[in-house]
């Protein structure tokens, strides 16, 4: 059976919880033997990207992406922060295309307060 | 309206308009190329779930796995790259419906492209729906008139019928379903054909023919050309039975031609092989049978109490050397409620259309014919097939007895009478009176080769002076007296 990317980080990470640091040593060398078994060492950088994502949302991190207009100020991104959750990454952009509001990316949603939006959708209920 | 009405009409939208926080639901495009893409994320996307690309380009959801979703894109794929932004559009995928769509030309999204200007509908139907069940349906039993001898005589067609035109290329499938499309003008049918994968410069010269005998006032033509992707050949039958369907609904008859069939099952497949689900015979995925099946299975006649609307469909398959035993004319053949056999041999020979009338079939459009047309439709079918029998063996016997000799001048007679222009539908009245002067030997003492033009003047003679039996017989009156009328009439001619 073919087993995805996802399998495996979801293995590694049960295997890798609460270990010191000599058996980690033991657990990854065998895990990186199993890849090279299965012939997914190309794959490794997808498998720790899955790595990742499985251990924050573990550990409960939120990562946002959050789209503006023109840059921030911290207050309104330690607001954006508090009302995600504890701990939160924000990764900023800029895009002039927004015009102004913000969009903010968790995971696969998108929230979408932008004042572009807005126009279209307006410009959307007028043309019906 | 004047100006500042315009202006505070559009002041009042804008103050009541709400602004909201919309929710998006988005994945990751991880591959795209050859009309499909392969995304990560869009974790609860539906299955035939339209997706948005950037910039506006659309998409269809057909592989819901574990991980990715695979799509096929209804435009420009070279456009999107890996790593974009796909939006969910928690919509399926809808064509526009209604009289607007009648006369136009459109493309498988139901978008003009006939430079008319947009069509602007108020409703949109889904392109996949169930077809109607037993209990809306009733038995087919009034005829679709194609205006072709030997289709209304031998191998009639009911309304909500699915009657499978078949041959080889160059055979003229699509000339029957457009001169079928053509006799439709004042008998209340809307048309719409749909062309599938094939060639523009085919496509603008049946719409060109279908205006130059005023058929497209009721007639949609719904193109997915050969130069656009496969996804537009695979859904644009869909379309065109959605858009059929609109009127089915409101009680009124349709006539459907898919033209044809073979390219969708060639689009489909190409399709299914890009997005890496299993081939099966001759390549073709598993779920094939069930491309068409469910496609035709919306053709229907519904009954009064939902309606009494009907669909008639005529898919066209093309074959490749007379090979009816291929996958996919099997198929199609064992869904159908008959077909019309088209041979090459018969099309060089001269007799057009080329239908092979020994081995076409039309399972229940019997009991539709009118009956004057089943009157003398019937003893015909018996003609030309005791002629086919004698054909074979008269070849080698120059001795023939009388009984012999006059079946098979009777036959030659028939086959002659049954061929037809392309073009040129007859009405059935007229088809009734030159099958009966021939069927009853009045024709008998004119060579073989006249009879087209002597079946001519011996309408114009009927029409000439006996209009009110035409009439009669158009309303499908058939007794003792209409028959001594008629052959009253060839008699008459005949001096």
């Amino acid at each position: 059976m073919k087993i995805s990317n996802k399998q495996f980080a979801e293995a590694l990470y049960e295997l890798t919880i609460g270990l010191n640091a000599s058996d980690l040593d033991i657990v990854l060398k065998n895990f990186v033997g199993l890849l090279a078994k299965k012939h997914k060492i190309k794959q490794t950088n997808n498998i720790i990207a899955e790595f990742e994502t499985i251990l924050k949302k573990k550990q409960g991190i939120v990562e946002l992406e959050v789209t503006s207009a023109r840059d921030l100020d911290s207050e309104i991104i330690k607001k954006i922060k508090e009302s995600f959750g504890k701990e939160v990454f924000v990764q900023e952009k800029i895009d002039k295309n927004l015009i102004g509001g913000i969009r903010v990316k968790i995971e696969d949603k998108i929230l979408d307060a932008s004042v572009k939006t807005q126009l279209t959708n307006l410009k959307k209920s007028l043309t019906i | 309206m004047s100006t500042n009405q315009v202006i505070e009409e559009l002041k009042k939208h804008i103050s009541a308009f709400q602004k909201t926080v919309e929710v998006e639901e988005v994945g990751t495009v991880i591959e795209v190329g050859d009309g499909i893409a392969r995304m990560s994320g869009l974790t609860s996307c539906q299955s035939q779930e339209m997706l948005e690309f950037p910039g506006g380009i659309m998409g269809v959801a057909l592989n819901l796995e574990e991980e990715t979703v695979g799509a096929m894109i209804l435009g420009e794929y070279e456009k999107i790259k890996e790593g974009d932004t796909v939006k969910r559009t928690g919509r399926i995928l809808s064509v526009p419906v209604g009289e607007k769509v009648i006369g136009r030309v459109v493309n498988a999204l139901g978008q003009a492209i006939d430079g008319k200007g947009d069509i602007v509908t108020k409703e949109f139907y889904p392109i996949e729906k169930t077809a109607p069940g037993v209990m809306s349906r009733q038995p087919v039993g009034v005829p679709v008139q194609t205006g072709i001898k030997a289709i209304d005589a031998m191998i009639p067609i009911g309304r909500g019928q699915r009657e499978l035109i078949i041959g080889d290329r160059q055979t003229g499938k699509t000339a029957i379903a457009i001169d079928a499309i053509i006799n439709q003008k004042g008998q209340n049918m809307k048309c719409i054909y749909v062309a599938i994968g094939q060639k523009e410069s085919k496509v603008a010269r049946i719409v060109a023919k279908l205006e130059e005998n005023g058929a497209m006032e009721y007639t949609t033509v719904v193109v997915a050309g050969a130069s656009d992707p496969a996804a537009m050949s695979f859904i644009a039958p869909y379309a065109g039975v959605t858009m059929a369907e609109y009127f089915a609904d409101k009680g009124e008859d349709v006539l459907i031609v898919y033209d044809d069939l073979t390219k969708q099952a060639w689009a489909y497949r190409e399709i299914s092989l890009l997005l890496r689900r299993p081939p099966g015979r001759e390549a073709y995925p598993g779920d094939v049978f069930y491309l068409h099946s469910r496609l035709l299975e919306r053709a229907c006649n519904l009954n009064k109490e939902h309606g009494g609307g009907s669909i008639t469909a005529l898919p066209i398959i093309e074959t490749q050397a007379s090979d009816v035993t291929a996958y996919i004319p099997t198929n199609v053949i064992s869904i159908t409620d008959g077909q019309i056999f088209l041979e090459t041999d018969l099309f060089f020979k001269g007799i057009r259309p080329a239908v092979n009338v020994g081995i076409s079939v039309s399972r229940v459009g019997g009991a539709a014919q009118t009956k004057p047309m089943k009157k003398v439709s019937g003893k015909i079918k018996l003609a030309l097939a005791q002629y086919r029998e004698l054909e074979a063996f008269a070849q080698f016997a120059s001795d023939l007895d009388v009984e012999t000799k006059k079946q098979l001048d009777r036959g030659a007679r028939v086959v002659e009478l049954m061929k037809q222009p392309q073009y040129s539908p007859m009405h059935v009245e007229d088809q009734v009176a030159s099958i009966f002067a021939v069927d009853n030997g009045y024709f008998d003492d004119v060579v073989v080769t006249d009879i087209l033009k002597t079946e001519e003047k011996f309408l114009d003679f009927v029409r000439g002076s006996h209009q009110s039996l035409l009439e009669k017989i158009s309303k499908g009156e058939w007794d003792d007296s209409i028959i001594a009328d008629l052959k009253g009439v060839c008699e008459e001619f005949k001096k």
